[in-house]
């Protein structure tokens, strides 16, 4: 018998954790329709905010996550600064590339459209009720498949927070499934781990996977529309009741509209001028930078490999599943549909399942971790989004000539997936850099696996508290991200865009 | 000259250039004509100009030299008809005819009585409800058309309204602009058609305007003193036509 005690702490606990994970969705979308928006109709926003962004996405989160959190806990008290950390952690797991998805489908709108807004003078609000974000709809659903993922990949750690040795836990599913694990309270474990699962699947049955059906032509995905179909109706309610609030309030005020788009970059960036002050007064500047720069030139050439032979085997796979789903449909339903659920277990999560294998075969383990931060970003791309973006006329002139096998793989399928490629090849180096800082080194219980690299530096920086040397070594690792993707990357994209994309 | 002119517009030595690549490309070069209470047509050969002046005249583009003046007690409503139907995906046919009127501040349920209005000159009362996708190719041009006259224009813009239109669709549709234009139910005063058929310019247009290659000049302007209803089997409707081919070749 399971006690009720502990049930009614599960209930809690995940009431809780949904509560957050909602809570920064929604904040996500917001932030991401206003940049999204901003970037895409002002070229000064834009040439400010791109780069910018390339950046964030890419670097390691986590590691910059105890300054964030020291200031929010200083100046919030431990359980709303706690609360507002464990967010604002699970909004960057889920921001950038919704940002993006809103920043390109605006891009992409009909030139028309524009003609017809000046023509007829809509006014910024008409323009985002009516255009701005029904435009960004199904990127928004396409997106937010990724992003539901990325979010409970990073609950936990946004659950269970430590800096230097002191610890945070909040209430949540998360830390639920930790303390449990610490305990070796297997009913408990079980159980959390059970809910989880259920959560993770209902919530894609019933709102994310119809929502990107009925909004991108996706069919690859399994979903209750019934359902859907009531939350959806009740959403539509209250997104009326938000636009007739809004007109109002719009027509009080007309003309005085201020756009806010900026200032949720200040807090992190406040935050360490205030740290680094600190920290820049009591050390010697100029010997720190050398040996953080040297310390950082050392470990580089282990991530650079990881990273990037991560990102090959990911795309490989996705492009072999990709394959496999294209021509098997329902077998395609259920790989996509178990990728939507392994993406979605958190980091932490997989240290009891791997635990055993860590001691004699850490290497993989790593690997694991890379890929687990990375490979999703191809596999959704290229399985949802590539293949049902495959043109039907070039499918049936393969069809029509008998073009089969491995030529057809190579010759009509690959060149035909080649944007989503490209675009999840670029998210995905992104997330590889990002989860290398919980791939290269591990602390499980007593035990300590430190396999090198600029990731197992950050968090050993991360770990001592030292906020100079997190900073630093960030810094140089955005340097080395920003000079690859601008350089090679950009390159390698421009040329075999040039050759394959089909028209 | 036609008795009933009397200026509306006046567009008084229009000149526009564009930057492409560091190089000035100059488009319209000191145009000036005027406007009455009549259906002009502004005909060119492709990449003139054409539409970037109907744009300078709807008040979207700024003219570098030059000037449009409205000769009207109030600021001019204007209606514009796009080159292609530019509805929202994401709306019905109705929410897109309202679109313009609500956000110049006209209550819903009133613009919700002028658009019905208008979709039913048009011939779509009972397509309200439908979503563009569910449209053909001319009742989305129709809908572009109703959205345009639902503003109440006094000036009605269009940019080469017919020009991706079936044959067929495009003869019917321009009959039903003819007709609505000639039957005084909206209080419109002035038409001006850009387009590049001649046929199409002088079987509609009380007058066409023709323009030069890049940059844009008035080269000629024809009166069109055929009655209506005009065929194009009519000898004086062939006479002009070929006269216009003339100047636009």
């Amino acid at each position: 018998m399971v006690p009720f005690k502990l049930i009614l702490e599960l209930i809690l606990s995940t009431l809780l954790s949904l509560g957050r994970m909602f809570t920064a969705y929604v904040l996500s979308l917001i932030i991401a329709v206003v940049t999204g928006v901003a970037m895409a109709k002002n070229k000064y926003i834009e040439s400010i905010l791109l780069p910018i962004l390339d950046i964030l996405q890419s670097i390691p989160i986590l590691g910059f996550f105890p300054a964030v959190l020291a200031i929010f806990i200083t100046i919030l008290g431990p359980v709303t600064g706690g609360e507002i950390s464990s967010i604002f952690l699970i909004v960057t797991s889920q921001v950038w590339n919704m940002i993006f998805g809103v920043y390109s489908s605006i891009k992409s709108l009909d030139p028309s459209i524009d003609q017809l807004i000046s023509v007829y003078k809509l006014p910024l609000i008409y323009r985002l009720l009516y255009i701005y974000i029904p435009a960004s709809r199904s990127s928004l659903a396409a997106n937010s498949i990724i992003s539901w993922a990325g979010g409970w990949f990073f609950l936990t750690s946004a659950e269970v927070i430590s800096m230097g040795r002191i610890e945070y836990r909040l209430k949540g599913l998360g830390s639920f499934i930790i303390s449990a694990f610490e305990n070796r309270d297997t009913v408990a474990y079980t159980i959390g781990l059970l809910t989880l699962f259920i959560i993770i699947l209902v919530s894609y049955l019933i709102i994310w996977n119809p929502f990107t059906m009925r909004y991108t032509g996706v069919k690859t995905l399994l979903g209750f529309m019934r359902i859907y179909g009531v939350i959806e109706k009740a959403f539509a309610r209250i997104w009326s009741l938000i636009i007739e609030k809004l007109i109002m309030a719009y027509s009080v005020i007309r003309g005085k509209i201020i756009v806010i788009q900026l200032y949720f970059l200040i807090p992190p960036i406040l935050l360490y001028l205030y740290h680094t002050k600190l920290t820049l007064m009591t050390n010697n500047l100029y010997s720190e930078i050398t040996k953080y720069g040297v310390e950082f030139l050392w470990a580089l050439p282990l991530t650079l490999i990881r990273v990037y032979s991560t990102v090959i085997v990911g795309l490989v796979l996705s492009i072999l599943l990709a394959y496999i789903s294209h021509t098997r449909f329902k077998l395609g339903v259920l790989i996509v549909m178990l990728g939507e659920i392994l993406s979605s277990i958190p980091a932490m999560m997989w240290w009891p399942i791997l635990l055993p294998i860590l001691r004699g075969f850490p290497y993989g383990v790593m690997m694991f971790v890379y890929l687990q931060g990375s490979l999703w970003y191809t596999f959704f791309n290229i399985l949802l989004f590539g293949v049902s973006s495959l043109k039907e006329n070039i499918l049936e002139l393969s069809k029509i000539y008998g073009i089969r096998g491995r030529y057809y793989l190579l010759r009509v399928f690959i060149p035909s997936l080649l944007p989503s490629i490209l675009a999840g090849g670029l998210s995905a180096s992104g997330g590889a850099w990002n989860a290398s800082i919980a791939a290269e080194y591990f602390q499980v219980g007593g035990f300590i696996v430190d396999m090198g690299g600029v990731g197992s530096l950050l968090y050993k920086q991360t770990l001592a508290g030292n906020i100079l040397g997190v900073l630093l070594t960030s810094f140089l690792m955005s340097l080395v991200i920003i000079f690859i993707n601008k350089t090679i990357w950009a390159r390698v994209l421009k040329k075999i865009s040039g050759y394959y994309v089909i028209e | 000259m036609l008795s009933s002119r009397g200026d509306i517009i006046e567009i008084v030595g229009v000149s526009k250039s564009y930057v492409s690549e560091g190089r000035e490309i100059k488009v319209l070069e000191d145009i000036s004509f005027s406007v009455g209470k009549e259906f002009i047509s502004i005909i060119g050969p492709s990449g003139c100009g054409k539409s970037t002046l109907l744009r300078i005249i709807a008040g979207v583009e700024k003219p570098d030299s030059g000037r449009v003046i409205f000769h009207l007690s109030r600021k001019p409503i204007i209606g514009f008809v796009f080159q292609f139907p530019t509805l929202l995906p994401w709306m019905t046919v109705l929410d897109n005819v309202i679109l313009p009127l609500i956000a110049s501040g006209v209550q819903k349920s009133r613009a919700i009585e002028k658009a019905r209005t208008t979709l039913k000159i048009v011939g779509l009362s009972e397509f309200e409800d439908f979503y563009p996708s569910e449209l053909s190719g001319g009742m989305k041009q129709r809908v572009n058309i109703a959205r345009a006259l639902a503003v109440e224009p006094d000036i009605l813009l269009m940019d080469e309204p017919f020009s991706n239109l079936d044959p067929l669709t495009a003869e019917s549709l321009r009959g039903e602009v003819l007709d609505i234009w000639l039957s005084s139910i909206l209080p419109i005063k002035s038409i001006i058609m850009v387009t590049h058929n001649v046929e199409e310019a002088v079987l509609m247009s009380d007058r066409v305007i023709i323009l030069s290659p890049r940059p844009a000049r008035v080269l000629k302007i024809v009166d069109i003193m055929v009655p209506r209803p005009r065929t194009r089997k009519m000898p004086e409707v062939q006479e002009l036509v070929d006269k216009v081919y003339e100047y636009v070749s």
